[in-house]
C-alpha cells in the first residue's frame, strides 16, 4: 500500500499494508497496480507544463521537479505570484504539488517533503540562507534518501534532526557511511555546488492523453484537452515559438468496426502561445463536435509554428485594443458561429445592388479593396429577397398606399452572366413617412413592383 | 438637511434630484442632434451602459438617428452589427462617410448565438460601437449584457420592438423612436434624469425624400438619368388600369 483515499484511511488501511491485510479491513476497495511507466508520463507532463515559468527544470528523486526560477522572479511579479501560477497550472494538469522554496535546490526539496507537525502548517518557502538554515536544522533527518539505509544506527545514537546529524564530527560520519550523505547535506545546506541535467523539450509537440473514461459529450472532453494545451504552451514557450494551427485528435472507442479518429483542426489568424485563448477556442468548437462514437483519448498536435513575437509595448496604447485582440475577437467568433456568420464588406464595381452589396467572410480579408462606387442614394436596409407588391388603385401598397417621391433610376444590367436585371427603381414614401426603396420590374407587358430597400 | 445635500452631492453618480438631469460616470458621444443632447444625462450617448431604442419597425430613421455618432466613432474604432433585421447595404455605409472597413455584420442564426457574441464583442472591447437587434430577450439575458457594458469602454445600443416599452428593463436609458414626417419622434420612457412626457421631434435633414437633396443627386450621379417624368399619382379610379 503506497497511497490511498481518505475513505480507505477512514477504514483503518494504513501505508504500508500488504494487499491481504487491506482486504480483510475493506473488502470494498479498489486497488490499482503501480505503473511505473505512466508515472513517468505523469512527471513528463508535468515537467512540460513547468518549462513556461523557467528553462531550467530537472527531474529530482521521488517523483519531484526542482525548478530554478532565479533568473524568472521579475518576469512573474515574485516568488509568491509565480508559486502561484505553478501550483495553478499543476492543479489543472490533475495533480496536486506540495511547493518548497528556498535558495538551494536539495533546500527546497527538503522543505517541500517536509510534513506539518504538531497540528503547525509547515514553512516550505524561505528566501535567506539563515533563514533556511534555520528550518532544514528542524527537520527530520529520515527525509534524505541517503540517510535512509542508516536509520537503525542513526535512531540508536540519538540522531533525529538534521541539527544532530550536521553536528557528527564529518569523518566519523563518513567512514561509518557512505559519501552521498554528507555530499546531499552539504549541498542542502549551501556548501557544496549543485549541478543539475535540465529536461530539455523535445523537437516537436505531440501529446496524447488517455480519458479515465469514456466520453460521450464532446464539451466533457475540454478538461482533457485543457492538460494537453497546457502542456503544449509550456513547450512552446521553451522554444519561443507561437502556434499558428493545431489540431485535436479524438480517439474513438473500438467497437464492432475500428473508427478513424476525428479531428478538431484549429487555425489562429495571429499566431499565439496564450493557453487562455487556444482554450476558448477549443471550447467554442468542441461545444458544436457531434460525436460519431465514444472518445477514449486524445491527441494533440502542433502543426504549424513561427517564431515568438513578443509584445510590442507602445507609450501610448493603440485606442480599441490591438490588431492581435480584434484577430482574437474574430477567431472566437468564428470558431462558434462558423466562416459564413462573422462578415466584412467586399465591394464590387456592379450596378446591380445585390451584386454590389458583397459580403465575405471577415477572418480572409485583411483590408477590403475599396470598389468605385456611384454616387447616387442607397437604402440603409436591402432585403435579401425583393418582396412582391400588391397593387391597389393602381398604386404599389405596403401596409400603406406608397407614393412615389422620386426616381426613377434606371438600371438594366447583368445580360454578360446570365442575371439580367430590368428595372426601374424609385424611393417611395409610406402614410408613415418611411422611405422605402422599390422597383418596377418590365418583363414584356407585365409590370410588377418590388421593394427592396429600406431608408432607416 | 444640510448633511443630507452635502451626503447627495458626494454621491453625484446615483442619486440626482427628481427635477434635475443625473449624470453618467463614463463617457460620453454627442449625439450630433442638439434637442436630444439637451434631454440626455450629461449630453451625449452613454458609453459603457446598455442603450435600448425601442422601434416600431425597421427602417423608421433609427441609423439617421445614430448617423453622426457612428460616423465620430468610425473615425478610430470598429463598429459591429448582430443579427440586423436586413442586410446592410456597403454603398449607404460609404456614402455616409463611414469607412467600409470599420463595420463588422456578425450574423446569427439563434438569439442566443447573437447574445453570446454581443457579449464577447463588449469584453474585448476592440470595437468602439455595438448595435444588436432582439425581438424577444429574457430579462436575466438583459441583465447580463447591462454587466457586460459596464465593464467596457463600447457604445452599446440594442434595438428592441415597442411593444417591450411595458417591460422592465436594466437599462439606464430607452428610447422609443417613431417615424414622423420629415424627421423622428423620440419617447424618452426611461433616463437618469426628469420625467418628460411629450414626444421629441428630432428633424432629419438627410432624408431620401427631402427636397434639398434632389439638385445635388442629379449633379453627382455618375450614369445618366431617364429624361421622363414621375408616373402621375392618379386619383382614385380617374384612370384606366392599361394608361399607366
Amino acid at each position: 500500500m503506497l497511497a490511498l483515499s481518505e475513505q480507505a484511511a477512514q477504514a483503518g488501511v494504513r501505508i504500508g499494508m500488504r494487499r491481504g491485510g487491506v482486504q480483510a479491513l475493506c473488502p470494498d476497495a479498489v486497488l490499482h497496480e503501480r505503473d511505473a511507466a505512466r508515472e513517468q508520463e505523469a512527471l513528463d507532463s508535468v515537467a512540460l507544463t513547468l518549462l513556461q515559468y523557467t528553462p531550467e527544470v530537472a527531474y529530482a528523486e521521488e517523483a519531484s521537479l526542482l525548478l530554478d526560477v532565479s533568473a524568472s522572479l521579475r518576469a512573474f511579479r515574485g516568488r509568491l505570484a509565480l508559486s502561484r501560477l505553478v501550483r495553478a497550472s499543476v492543479f489543472a494538469l490533475g495533480f496536486t504539488p506540495q511547493i518548497g522554496m528556498a535558495p538551494t535546490a536539495q533546500g527546497a526539496w527538503l522543505l517541500a517533503r517536509c510534513q506539518p507537525r504538531h497540528g503547525r502548517a509547515a514553512v516550505r518557502r524561505v528566501i535567506r540562507m539563515e533563514s533556511m538554515m534555520r528550518r532544514l536544522d528542524a527537520l527530520p533527518c529520515m527525509l534524505l534518501p541517503a540517510a535512509r539505509p542508516y536509520e537503525e544506527w542513526l535512531t540508536g545514537i540519538g540522531c533525529h534532526s538534521l541539527r544532530d546529524l550536521r553536528r557528527l564530527p564529518r569523518a566519523g560520519l563518513q567512514r561509518r557511511s557512505d559519501k552521498h550523505l554528507l555530499d546531499a547535506l552539504d549541498r542542502a545546506y549551501g556548501q557544496a555546488p549543485e549541478l543539475f541535467e535540465w529536461v530539455q523539450a523535445p523537437k516537436a509537440f505531440s501529446a496524447r492523453l488517455e480519458l479515465p473514461d469514456r466520453i460521450e459529450h464532446a464539451e466533457a472532453i475540454l478538461f482533457g484537452a485543457r492538460r494537453l494545451l497546457l502542456q503544449m504552451t509550456g513547450w512552446l514557450v521553451a522554444q519561443q515559438l507561437a502556434v499558428r494551427r493545431f489540431s485535436l485528435l479524438l480517439d474513438h472507442e473500438r467497437g464492432r468496426h475500428a473508427i478513424a479518429p476525428t479531428p478538431v483542426e484549429i487555425a489562429l489568424a495571429d499566431p499565439t502561445w496564450q493557453e487562455e485563448h487556444l482554450t476558448r477556442l477549443l471550447k467554442e468548437r468542441l461545444g458544436r463536435l457531434e460525436l460519431a462514437a465514444p472518445v477514449i483519448a486524445v491527441r494533440l498536435e502542433a502543426q504549424q509554428l513561427e517564431a515568438m513575437q513578443p509584445p510590442s509595448e507602445s507609450l501610448f496604447p493603440e485606442p480599441g485594443g490591438t490588431p492581435a485582440d480584434y484577430h482574437r475577437l474574430l477567431e472566437l467568433l468564428t470558431a462558434r458561429l462558423g466562416n459564413q456568420s462573422v462578415l466584412a464588406p467586399s465591394p464590387r464595381a456592379d450596378y446591380r445592388p445585390e451584386v454590389c452589396n458583397a459580403w465575405v467572410p471577415a477572418a480572409t480579408v485583411s483590408r477590403p479593396t475599396p470598389a468605385a462606387l456611384h454616387q447616387v442614394e442607397r437604402p440603409f436596409w436591402i432585403l435579401e429577397k425583393p418582396v412582391a407588391l400588391i397593387m391597389r388603385e393602381n398604386r404599389p401598397f405596403y401596409g400603406s398606399p406608397l407614393r412615389l417621391v422620386k426616381g426613377p433610376e434606371r438600371i438594366e444590367c447583368g445580360w454578360w452572366d446570365g442575371g439580367l436585371v430590368v428595372r426601374d427603381y424609385f424611393i417611395a414614401q409610406g402614410e408613415a413617412s418611411t422611405c422605402y426603396w422599390i422597383y418596377r420590374e418590365r418583363s414584356g407587358d407585365q409590370i410588377s413592383w418590388y421593394l427592396h430597400g429600406l431608408f432607416a | 438637511m444640510s448633511a443630507l445635500v452635502s451626503t447627495i452631492s458626494s454621491l453625484p453618480h446615483t442619486v440626482w434630484r427628481a427635477d434635475q438631469m443625473g449624470s453618467h460616470h463614463a463617457a460620453v458621444v454627442p449625439t450630433g442632434h442638439g434637442a436630444l443632447d439637451r434631454e440626455l444625462p450629461n449630453g451625449g450617448w452613454p458609453s459603457a451602459a446598455l442603450i435600448e431604442l425601442l422601434l416600431q419597425q425597421a427602417g423608421i430613421g433609427e441609423m439617421r438617428l445614430l448617423r453622426p455618432a457612428l460616423n465620430m466613432i468610425a473615425s478610430l474604432h470598429r463598429i459591429a452589427l448582430i443579427q440586423p433585421p436586413h442586410l446592410p447595404q456597403i454603398a449607404a455605409w460609404t456614402a455616409w462617410g463611414l469607412p467600409a472597413e470599420r463595420v463588422l455584420w456578425i450574423n446569427t442564426q439563434h438569439s442566443a448565438d447573437a447574445l453570446w457574441a454581443a457579449e464577447q464583442v463588449l469584453r474585448n472591447g476592440s470595437c468602439g460601437a455595438l448595435l444588436l437587434w432582439q425581438s424577444h430577450i429574457r430579462t436575466e439575458s438583459l441583465r447580463r449584457l447591462h454587466l457586460a457594458a459596464q465593464s467596457a469602454q463600447t457604445l452599446f445600443w440594442m434595438m428592441r420592438p415597442l411593444a417591450s416599452a411595458q417591460d422592465a428593463s436594466p437599462a439606464p436609458l430607452r428610447l422609443a423612436l417613431r417615424p414622423v414626417s420629415g424627421g423622428i419622434g423620440l419617447d424618452i420612457i426611461k433616463r437618469r434624469g426628469p420625467q418628460r412626457d411629450e414626444m421629441l421631434f428630432l428633424p432629419l435633414h438627410d432624408a431620401p425624400a427631402a427636397p434639398s437633396l434632389a439638385p445635388t443627386l442629379t449633379l453627382t450621379a455618375s450614369h445618366a438619368h431617364l429624361d421622363r417624368r414621375l408616373p402621375a399619382t392618379p386619383a382614385a379610379r380617374s384612370l384606366s388600369a392599361e394608361l399607366v
